[in-house]
This record gives C-alpha cells, structure tokens and sequence, in this order.
C-alpha cells in the first residue's frame, strides 16, 4: 500500500488536491483490482485517491434518451436499481456473475473499466450494452463509445489523471444475455465470456451487438458479427452461422486460465447458446 | 466525529469509527488494512484468511454492506460504521443466526464461520425470506474448507425462519 491516501469529498475538492500529490498516483475505488495487484507486488503507486464516495459518482439516473450509471455506483447497488433492470438486460444477466457477494459490495463500473482487463464481466456487458463513457479532467469533459477506451490489455485511452465519471446506456427495448465459461458456476474469472443485446422484432433480429470477454487484448466489441445479424431471422440456423463467424474475429490466448484454441471454440458456443436464449 | 484523519506520528494515523455501535478512536498504521487493524485492537473473530479476496473470512459490514476487511485500506473506514462478528450476539445471548449454526452442526474448524454468519446477516436484513438458491448465492465469496455448505445453508435457513417469526427448531 503506498504511504499517502488521500479521499477527497467531492470533484471540485479533487481537482483542487491533485497537483499537490505525488507523480506516481492512482486513483482508488473499490479496490478489489488495485489492492490485489499491490499485494503482489505489480502496483507500486506512492499514492491512492480514493474517489469511492465521491457523491458526483454514485447513483443511476434516468434522462430522456439514456440511464446514466454513477461509475462509484457499487456492483451491488446496480443489482438492486429497478432501471438497471429494465435497460440493461445484459448487464442484469452478468451481474451474478461478477466475482462474490461480498467484493460486489466494494467493486464498481468504473473500476472494472478502468483497470481494463480483457477479462471485465461488467465491462463486455457494457460494450453489448453499446454503453458510451463519460470522462472528466479537471472539469474539462468528454465521452466515448466505451470500446474505444480500452487499447490493449491494462490499457486505456484515459488520459493522465482523467476520471471515468458515468456510463450512458442508450435506451431502448433489447433483449440480453451474458453467458460466462468459467471454472466453476460462480466466483470465478471467465476463460471466455458472451454479451449480446438484441432489438428484436417479429421474429427477427432489427439490430444486434456482441461483445466477448477473454478472448483478445481488450473487451472486445465484435463488429462483423454484430452487423452480419442484423435483419436476419432468431433461429437455429442464424445461431450456427453466427457462432462460426464469431469465432473469426476473437484472438484468444493460451494462459493459466485456458487455452487459445477451446476459448476460440467456446466463443462460438457460448454465442450460438446466448442467442437462442433470446428467441426463448 | 473529526472532520479529516490526524496524523498523530509518522506513518500512524487516528481514524474515528463505530465499532459494533461504540465510537471508537484508533490508531493505525500506515499501509495497514481494515483487518490487520481490527485484529491489532482486540477484535479477533474477524479471521485471516487468505489475504487476497478470495475466501470471505475477513468479511465485516461496513457502512451497511458486507466487504472484505483484507481489501480496506484501514484509513478508508474513517468516520465508517462497523459490525463485527464480535457486534451480534454474546456467548450467553447469541444471535438467531449463531444459534442456527450451532445447531445445524454447520462449524468444525470454526474459521470460516465469522464471515459466513455476517453475510448471511447482510443477506437476511435485506432478504428476510430467503430462498435456498438466494443462500447459496450469498455465501458464494465465503469458502468453508471443513464441512462443505449444506449444513451452513440448512442454518441460515433455520436462522431465517427464527426471525422471521417461524417455529423455532431445535437440531
């Protein structure tokens, strides 16, 4: 743990105390991610600021054309919003399947964006979402499509000292899954993950996005695929020619988790599974 | 309650928190977490576990919610709220849930039990009713090396009950 800590009260108060801290500072929010690392060793900042009850990050909010989640929003709390419930059908199905009761107490988006492991249930789920991310430096604000933050493994597109501030979800009436291949039914990291929303009409898929987790650099926001099911029919055969197509846009990798070739297979299954699920 | 945390010598801080319903001033450590602080001043039914987030024996309930004691940094619980295992009951008078997992025979070693007892409590207050599946979705961050879950499940369920309103059943 670095010697300084600091946990200003609110945005303006942070932006005020940052010039004064040490170069080598981090900002903290639920620690789940960042303690771990330090704990073994590969986090060395000289200081933590801790924006885990920064009030202008907390909470989920509806406006006209979005649901605005507050990046300090705890997992736990985003389990329990009835509008999370109601827009984001795919982020309510990778919920359980992030980490434990207990770290979902701590965790939050912002945090699972922010470290930007390939492997984020949150995240992918967000990307399916088409969820864009709202940023703040020093008052000075911007927003991305939230794939195009993340640029390789641990890598963002944050810019020294930039705040993920919210997620904006569009909404609209979709259908979601989020199916996680793990080593065991809960608590675990995924050896490939599928996110798909679906704006469904009559049968047919009006428009679709996938995202998959584990299984290339970054959460990956599959576009081939995503537009190849648009206007096609939610059947069987759809499902099939889907999942061999996914399998061509991942780049998974051998690790201690799993291997390059089955991840590349269950990317196929897990989305054929996911999108038959919709039609159920 | 002290608007910001004192430095009281270098690399010791003084953090004000309510302990199981007492306010209590303490001195902790730089780079110290929640749980080696807890232990430090006497608190010892929160266990150490595996240190990394992994098993749930260092769960405490923190401003409302169960987290895990060895991923707070100590100085974050300042001007917090802390329940303890050592807050819910007494070995004369134990809480519902205490007495469902004596009763159930759901502790053998015993170093698990704290933070399954105080997630259960966080599942109950917000889930008075809860179904088997909810229990065991609630323990999933809390690893017994002992007994497997089925008895701790059986407990809660009874707890659940007792509280409720239920029969009381004896094992």
């Amino acid at each position: 743990m670095p010697d300084i800590i600091v946990k200003p009260a609110s945005l303006k108060e942070l932006w005020k105390t940052l010039p004064g801290l040490p170069a080598a500072r981090r900002y903290l929010a639920g620690g789940t991610d960042i303690v771990t690392a330090d704990n073994a060793g590969v986090e060395r900042s000289e200081c933590w600021v801790d924006i885990s009850d920064l009030p202008e990050l907390a909470g989920v909010e509806e406006t006209a054309a979005a649901l605005v989640i507050g990046a300090g929003e705890k997992i736990s709390g985003l389990e329990r919003s009835a509008a999370v419930r109601r827009w984001c059908p795919v982020l309510v199905s990778a919920i359980p399947h992030f980490a434990s009761p207990s770290l979902r107490n701590m965790a939050t988006l912002g945090g699972n964006a922010g470290n930007a492991s390939p492997c984020a249930d949150g995240v992918c789920a967000l990307v399916a979402e088409g969820a864009f991310v709202r940023l703040e430096l020093k008052g000075k604000r911007r927003r991305l499509p939230l794939k195009d933050l993340f640029t390789g493994p641990k890598r963002t597109a944050l810019r020294r000292d930039e705040l993920i501030t919210a997620f904006e979800v569009p909404k609209r009436r979709h259908a979601g899954a989020y199916l996680k291949l793990g080593p065991r039914s809960y608590f675990g990291i995924s050896k490939a993950a599928v996110a798909v929303a679906a704006e469904l009409e009559r049968g047919a898929v009006k428009s679709a996005s996938v995202a998959l987790g584990s299984v290339a650099p970054v959460p990956l926001y599959a576009a081939g695929v995503s537009a190849w099911l648009a206007g096609r029919p939610l059947s069987a055969g759809t499902a099939v020619e889907a999942a061999a197509r996914v399998k061509a846009e991942v780049s998974p990798i051998t690790d201690a988790r799993s291997e390059a070739e089955y991840r590349r297979e269950m990317c196929g299954v897990l989305l054929e599974r996911a999108l038959l699920s919709l039609a159920r | 309650m002290k608007k910001d945390i004192l430095e009281t010598k270098k690399g010791n801080f003084e953090i004000t928190v309510t302990v199981n319903g007492e306010l209590k001033e303490l001195s902790v450590k730089n780079g110290e977490f929640l749980l080696d602080a807890l232990r430090r001043h006497g608190w010892k039914g929160t266990k150490k576990g595996c240190d990394t987030g992994d098993c749930g024996s260092c769960t405490v309930i923190l401003n409302g919610r169960a987290v895990l004691g060895c991923l707070v940094p100590a100085v974050a619980a300042h001007g917090g709220e802390l329940t303890t295992i050592e807050g819910l009951g007494t070995v004369r008078d134990p809480h519902p849930l205490q007495e469902a997992f004596v009763e159930a025979g759901a502790v053998q070693c015993g170093f698990c039990i704290p933070g399954m007892i105080l997630s259960s409590k966080a599942l109950l207050d917000r889930a008075p009713r809860p179904t088997e599946a909810e229990i065991r979705k609630a323990l999933d961050g809390n690893l017994c090396r002992c007994t497997g879950y089925v008895k701790q499940v059986e407990a809660v369920k009874n707890a659940s009950a007792r509280l409720a309103g239920g029969k009381r059943k004896r094992g």
